[in-house]
């Protein structure tokens, strides 16, 4: 077998090891994918062509199977290239003990039945599980431990020792496992161990093939991450993307722009200009009963005035903070305990936030929920967060600019002015917008203080520019506002998704709960691109 | 220029704040006290802070400014201490009324507001259950995400990856509780033959799923700031990568892994909207104890469903399920930054 083997002399892996080390690793990971769908249920599974889908795939399975054990057995009887380590170690012995663990404590609840005595079983399977790792030479380890279990995995579904009919419900636990479910969670773990011991064949085991493996799990796991961010996404997007955009009508007019009468001539003077016209209900209309398609206006004017209040309120404060401690306190006690505070502020659960506006501002503040108090509790968490990223902006700025400044005998307050805080401002700018995305998706802490009606038909009424001088709280001096909408309830997309939980089904259908989901997912998302983007963007620039 | 010595100079120098500094801190102070007494008048000294910012900041600006950022700082620091006072203020008629009950009856009504017990227990077993099943989702995967960002990734992996977990981030959690409430549960009432509606094992998942990334990103700087060097050594030596990232670079993060998963660990103990929206919120403890596909109620979806209905005492016990919870989440914060502040010191306070 040792063939035409000219390979580096570092790590010398012949072609048929890799060939076939290659093919149980694919196969392992197919099995893996094949599995995961079907216990998702994306992949019927039932008869492909004649073949139950799940008996289709024990047998691939067990290929995958035979073919490590073959490599493991060929590469200990030295008939090929390899380099494996006098043990396994123990990562693949805890592996294999737990898995040996399950394995024995079911075959002895289940099959021999010993109800009190399933533990005695699960010990007896971890300790063949970690015999088999640890006592063998690596190569025949790795092939009978995660060969061996894929074998059995498939000859358990081959055999018929769990048909189709299958189901097992442990004891005091209120579910029950069916084949459905069972096989595909069987197979995608042995799936995922042979991936991994066949990916170590492919390196000749020993250390290279360990850093093959786990470079493989890792890998998975990223992957994973990536996968459950575009499935979410994706989900809702689907679901959400017809409700989302019911009723929407567009079109290119040419209609009058604007008219005005002229003084002397005393004529009317009509200019004409194309005219985008756009009607999208979903977020022009509020719920009503006269509407021929329910939106979430209301709630979107609501969130952008939560959002603008409380950037208001936090970014001065927070900025204001970063300044005070990176640039006037002297690094000691008290930095040290703002710096807690603000972390402290950070993990402090959102609801938290929502119990202490109702002890603290809802009693000030109109004594019912109003939009004032979403706004500064929504601050408040965007404080810490500000505060964070502020501060390691200002940090960011190189001392040499300070010092450059004050030689030139600039004071402090005009070097932080006009050096030390537009070097700091992309940072600032960042993280606020981060910060952003992440409270306008907070549900709780408005829940406490800011909602009332949970499907108005009109939003918060703020820009009021014909209001004048009101008594009726004097709270904001701006004419352009109206203060009273500051002091009535609100409701923004996050309360109006739960809301939609919780309201049952009635009036309102299914899809319009995914199109809110889906509207409030993408101005969130949005947040979020514009944030990272805006980072990309200033690294860059600063990098060149 | 602050060269004075003692708290008021270790503060940024009351001393040479002058009377601009001494105005605007005064009429700050009046704003707050009437904010805190009288709060349909807070908008006349508000209106007077206005007036002597502006005057400041005409007459001496740096002198302004800096009382300004102290303010803020004041604030700040504030805001967590008014957080504790007012939790605790509007809990303790419940902590009274229970005596150490509140944490500890387990037999019995837990909770009835006619007879005025509120037992805190099933909230807690429901919150340690979901905290647990999210913990040993989040902090593996997690780990080994910041591992494969940091050490393994070919660039371009790490340019995708980085903004994939900023943006699993930012999923709101009312998103991740719809999801679970209208996909997960439905699907393990289905495949997996439920009794009812919502259970903590998908409360568990779907708070690990979302506690993933605050995981990564902590972890992934931790691993970063692991000296070059020590790395190098150890590749000299002849090591792989995988054997340098095992025994020399994640045993030198160690410190700042760990704060990693303990905030990761928080988040997942006051994630609210999911538990509130998958659990069927009944409060009484799973039968038996260790069932965690049974149904019970969570500490923060004890808040987020009772509010409305709570009144009296009742609300207090609810501010007192907020009480524990934010000592908790406190805890575990406090504890993350003791050990990462350890570890910098421990490799040679790279900031």
């Amino acid at each position: 077998m040792a063939e035409t083997n000219t390979a580096s002399l570092t790590r010398g892996t012949s072609g048929s090891l890799r060939y076939a080390a290659g093919t149980v690793t694919a196969l392992g990971v197919g099995v893996l994918l094949v599995s995961l769908l079907a216990f998702a249920g994306a992949v019927p599974t039932g008869t492909v062509a004649g073949v139950p889908l799940l008996d289709s795939l024990a047998v691939v399975l067990g290929v995958g199977a035979l073919g490590m054990i073959g490599v493991g057995a060929a590469s200990g009887a030295g008939l090929l290239d390899t380099t494996p380590d006098h043990t396994a170690g123990t990562s693949l012995a805890a592996v294999f003990g737990v898995v040996g663990f399950v394995a024995g404590g079911l075959v002895a609840a289940q099959t021999l039945g010993l109800a009190t005595l399933w533990p005695v079983g699960g010990l007896a399977g971890a300790a063949l599980g970690v015999g088999l790792a640890l006592v063998p030479r690596e190569d025949v380890a790795l092939a009978a431990t995660g060969g061996g279990f894929a074998l059995v995995a498939s000859l358990v579904v081959l055999t018929g020792v769990i048909d189709s009919g299958w189901s097992w419900q442990p004891n005091g636990l209120s579910v029950v496992f069916s084949a459905d479910t069972t096989v595909p969670l069987l197979f995608g773990v042995a799936g995922l161990l042979l991936a991994w011991v066949g990916a170590q064949a492919i390196a000749g085991f020993g250390t290279q093939g360990k850093a093959r493996g786990a470079s493989l799990l890792v890998s998975a796991n990223a992957a994973g991450m990536i996968a459950l961010l575009v499935v979410l996404v994706s989900f809702i997007a689907v679901r959400g993307w017809g409700p989302m955009t019911e009723g929407v009508r567009y079109g290119l007019f040419w209609e009058p722009f604007t008219w005005f009468q002229v003084p002397i001539w005393d004529q009317w003077v009509i200019v004409n200009a194309p005219i985008v016209w756009l009607y999208w209900p979903f977020t022009m209309e509020g719920v009503a009963i006269t509407n021929a398609v329910n939106g979430v206006a209301p709630a979107i004017v609501g969130t952008v005035w939560l959002v603008i209040g409380a950037v208001t309120f936090a970014v001065p404060l927070g900025v204001g903070t970063a300044v005070f401690l990176t640039e006037y306190a002297e690094q000691g006690r008290l930095t040290a305990l703002v710096e807690v505070a603000t972390n402290g502020l950070w993990s402090t659960p959102s609801v938290v936030y929502g119990l202490f506006g109702l002890a603290f501002l809802v009693p000030r503040i109109g004594n019912q929920s109003t939009l004032l108090s979403g706004m500064i509790v929504l601050g408040f968490m965007l404080l810490p967060l500000v505060v964070i990223t502020s501060r390691e902006a200002l940090l960011n700025v190189p001392d040499e600019y300070r010092d450059a400044s004050a030689a030139l005998g600039v004071s402090r307050w005009e070097t932080i002015k006009t050096i030390v805080l537009p070097a700091a401002m992309p940072g600032v700018i960042t993280g606020t917008i981060l910060g952003v995305g992440r409270i306008a998706g907070e549900t709780a802490p408005i829940l406490l203080v800011l909602t009332g009606e949970p499907f108005p038909a009109e939003g918060p009424d703020l820009v009021n520019l014909s209001a004048g001088f009101t008594s009726s709280f004097p709270f904001v001096e701006v004419s352009a506002i109206n203060p009273d909408a500051l002091l009535q309830s609100a409701t923004a997309l996050p309360y109006q998704l739960f809301a939609t939980i919780t309201a049952g089904v009635g009036d309102l259908s299914d899809g319009f709960r995914w199109g809110t989901a889906l509207v409030l997912l993408l101005v969130v998302m949005s947040f979020y691109a514009v944030g990272i983007a805006s980072r990309i963007y200033f690294r860059r620039k600063l990098d060149a | 220029m602050s060269t004075g010595t003692g708290l008021a100079g270790r503060i940024g120098g009351f001393a040479d704040m002058g009377h601009v500094g001494g105005l605007v801190v005064l009429v700050l102070l009046a704003t707050a006290v009437t904010f805190f007494l009288a709060p349909g008048l807070v908008v006349y000294p508000l209106a007077a802070v206005v007036v002597s910012v502006a005057y400041g900041w005409v007459t001496d600006e740096a002198t302004t400014a800096r009382t300004l950022a102290l303010a803020a700082t004041v604030v700040t620091v504030l805001v967590l201490g008014l957080i504790m006072i007012y939790l605790v203020a509007r809990s303790l008629p419940a902590f009274r009324a229970m005596g150490l009950d509140i944490l500890t009856k387990t037999d019995g009504t837990l909770w009835e507001s006619s007879e005025a017990i509120y037992s805190l227990v099933p909230m807690l077993w429901g919150t340690l259950i979901t905290t647990l099943i999210a913990a040993a989702i989040a902090a593996p995967l997690g780990v080994a995400g910041a591992v494969f960002i940091s050490e393994m990734a070919p660039d371009w992996a790490r340019s995708v990856l980085k903004p994939a977990v900023e943006a699993l981030a930012g999923i709101p959690s009312i998103v991740y509780g719809f999801i679970g409430f209208t996909v997960l549960n439905q699907f393990m009432m289905d495949e997996f033959a439920l009794p009812d509606f919502g259970s903590l094992f998908v409360v568990g998942v779907v708070i690990g799923a979302m506690a993933l990334p605050t995981v990564v990103s902590v972890a992934e700087d931790a691993i970063t700031s692991v000296p070059g060097p020590m790395k190098d050594g150890s590749l000299a030596l002849g090591a792989t990568g995988w054997q340098t990232t095992t025994d020399v670079t994640v045993p030198a993060a160690f410190s700042g892994i760990s704060a990693a998963v303990l905030l990761g660990v928080g988040r997942a103990v006051g994630e609210t909207m999911a538990a509130t929206v998958i659990l069927a919120n009944v409060i009484e403890l799973p039968d038996p104890l260790y069932d965690v596909f049974g149904n019970t109620i969570t500490l923060t979806s004890l808040i987020a469903s009772q509010y409305g209905i709570a009144s009296g005492l009742q609300m207090s016990a609810l501010f007192a399920a907020g009480v524990v919870l934010f000592v908790t989440v406190l805890g575990l914060s406090l504890g993350s930054q003791y050990i990462e502040r350890r570890m910098q010191r421990k490799l040679g306070g790279s900031e």
